[in-house]
């Protein structure tokens, strides 16, 4: 669980909450919101190419703008299994681990291109490539807790003793 | 400790606290909207408790879309309507006005609340000295069952605010200035307060559109602190309020700030005051106090949207609507209006709109070829006025434009 390993999609710096789930697309059904992953952004038929379990690499503030939580929703349904950025805006950070999407803070400018596989440690921060390991910040215990769950419902569920 | 770290501690139900520790506090009040709500209520089911923690600290507002552009707008009030009847908690679903200012006024904002609202600019409540910030829908409805939110202590970015501003110089002026500086990520997970002499200065309306933009530059937490200088913090910037001008956020970004000055032969097609950011009756005062003397450009729509039912009641009391609507603006509803590009005065390819709300971003209210430029109101009202963005006190008062 805190070894993810996927294909890499390389993006670049200040990819806002309109690149990846553009606002027409907020009037639909949850069930259809894939559709739309990164619509809006250097990649438009990223929903189409996108496997289980790859991996979206960016530069700083990822996720900035609207406080959407259904940016990081188009993003999991879409199968993405891990966002890793230079920094994130706090609302999508928080919202993509509240739905039990990991997303890890590491600077990686140049040293990963799409296509690369790639694997990540949720719990050491690292990032191994094929020929280096990248060191980027490890999840806080709260923030593993949380993925580790499945997200915050299942584990608010489990906090209060609901089944 | 500084006085952020004393209140999270406090709400923490702990003696102390740094920043970068992990703790769970206990909320005072929690607050969604009619875009972010519909998505709580499922996420609060999916949990599958049967009672809210407190149904009196739960407040749902009806203000984004409102009266329902659409059918999809009217489904989300149903949504939220029968979970309020259902739950018993406090639904303002009439139009009172944008969530954010509901708060402040019918909910006492008290220093060192802790207040989680799922909408950006719940950093607004800081203008009071409440712990106020922005989550998504899942969380809101995490804090809707437990009553609690687990928190990072975020580091400390102190402004020090000295002096007091020119005459023409408005809050919205104060955060812009400051937004440019530390650009769109730079507080990011951080908290920045505003202490010192300088805050005397500034109205309970000025502090409400500081706080309000505080997320525009990243922040978790927007706060009004005491004139004293707070000496546990990470970072102190000194800011002296006399050496601000009138400034514009230039599109696509609210970090692209220039001098209003220097802006002046950029034509407008519509001008928009109010917001959660701008729409107070200080914000009016400062529109009134030109359109007395002056009529709207004929080239340009100047759309006034009161941010609360009660500053429209306010407005009305004291003459200012005829004088407002002789002048050719036109007063909607409150609520958020064409804010976040949804109804009421979208713009665009061919428009350029000089509104005094609070994001610029590409294709935010309405077509992304329009050109969004973001002001104080009293900037906004002489642009209205000229029909070219204008620097405030270019008009002369009590007279016609030569
Ligand atoms: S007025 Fe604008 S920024 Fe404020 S809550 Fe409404 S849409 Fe958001």
């Amino acid at each position: 669980m805190s070894i993810l390993r996927g294909r890499a999609w390389v993006f670049g710096n200040n990819v806002d909450t309109d690149q990846i789930l553009p606002g027409y697309a907020m009037a639909e059904e949850v069930a259809n919101l894939p559709k739309f992953a990164m619509a809006g952004s250097s990649v438009p038929d990223f929903a189409a190419k996108v496997q289980e379990g790859d991996i979206i690499i960016a530069g700083k503030n990822f996720g900035c703008g609207s406080s959407r939580e259904q940016a990081p929703v188009a993003l999991k349904g879409a199968g993405v299994g891990l966002v890793i950025a230079g920094s994130f805006a706090r609302i999508f950070r928080r919202n993509a681990i509240n739905i039990g999407l990991p997303v890890l803070v590491a600077e990686t400018a140049g040293h990963i291109q799409s296509g690369d596989i790639i694997e990540a440690n949720l719990e050491t921060g690292e990032i191994i490539l094929k020929d280096a390991v990248l060191k980027g910040k490890p999840l806080s215990a709260n923030t593993l807790e949380t993925i580790r769950a499945g997200g915050l419902i299942n584990r608010v569920r489990q906090e209060l003793g609901v089944n | 400790m500084n006085f952020i770290e004393r209140y999270l501690a406090k709400a923490a139900g702990l003696d102390s606290v740094q920043p970068g520790q992990d703790i769970r506090c206990k909320v005072d009040l929690t607050m969604a909207h009619d875009v972010t709500a519909p998505m709580a209520v499922e996420q609060f089911e999916q949990i599958g408790v049967s009672r809210v923690f407190d149904r009196n600290k739960i407040v749902f507002v009806i203000d984004h879309i409102f009266p329902a552009a659409t059918v999809q707008a009217r489904n989300a009030y149903w949504k939220m309507k029968d979970f309020a009847a259902k739950y018993g908690i406090v639904f303002y679903e009439k139009g009172e006005g944008v969530c954010h200012q509901l708060l402040a006024e019918r909910h006492r904002l008290q220093p060192g609340q802790i207040l989680i609202g799922a909408d950006s600019h719940t950093c607004t409540a800081g203008a009071y000295g409440a712990i106020g910030i922005g989550v998504g829908s899942t969380e809101l409805a995490a804090a809707m069952a437990t009553g609690t939110i687990d928190l990072e202590v975020p580091e400390v970015m102190q402004i020090y605010v000295t002096g007091k501003p020119a005459a023409f110089v408005c809050g919205k002026d104060v955060i812009l200035t400051l937004i440019k500086r530390f650009g769109t990520d730079g507080l990011t997970d951080k908290a920045v307060v505003f202490t010192g002499p300088g805050i005397q200065t500034l109205s309970d309306e000025d502090r409400m559109t500081i706080c309000n933009m505080g997320i525009e530059a990243g922040a978790m937490i927007a706060c009004f602190g005491g004139s004293e200088l707070e000496a546990e913090v990470a970072e102190t910037v000194p800011l002296a309020l006399e050496t601000l001008v009138p400034v514009v956020a230039c599109p696509h970004s609210p970090a692209n700030v220039k001098p209003a000055s220097e802006l002046e032969d950029i034509a407008v097609t519509q001008v928009v005051v109010g917001s959660c950011t701008n729409g107070r009756l200080g914000d009016f005062k400062r529109v009134v106090d030109v359109l007395k003397f002056h009529k709207v450009h004929p080239d340009v729509n100047l759309l006034l949207i009161p941010a609360s039912k009660t500053i429209l009641g306010e407005m009305e009391k004291l003459g200012w609507c005829e004088i407002l609507r002789n002048a050719g603006a036109v007063i909607t509803n409150p609520g958020c209006g064409p804010c976040f590009g949804a109804h009421q005065g979208l713009a665009a390819e061919r428009d350029t709109v000089l509104s005094t709300t609070n994001r610029n971003f590409l294709g935010r209210m309405g077509h992304r070829n329009a050109k969004i430029y973001l002001a104080s109101p009293a900037t906004a009202a002489e642009t209205a006025v000229r029909g070219v963005i204008t620097a405030p006190g270019t008009l002369p008062a009590g007279g016609k434009e030569a």
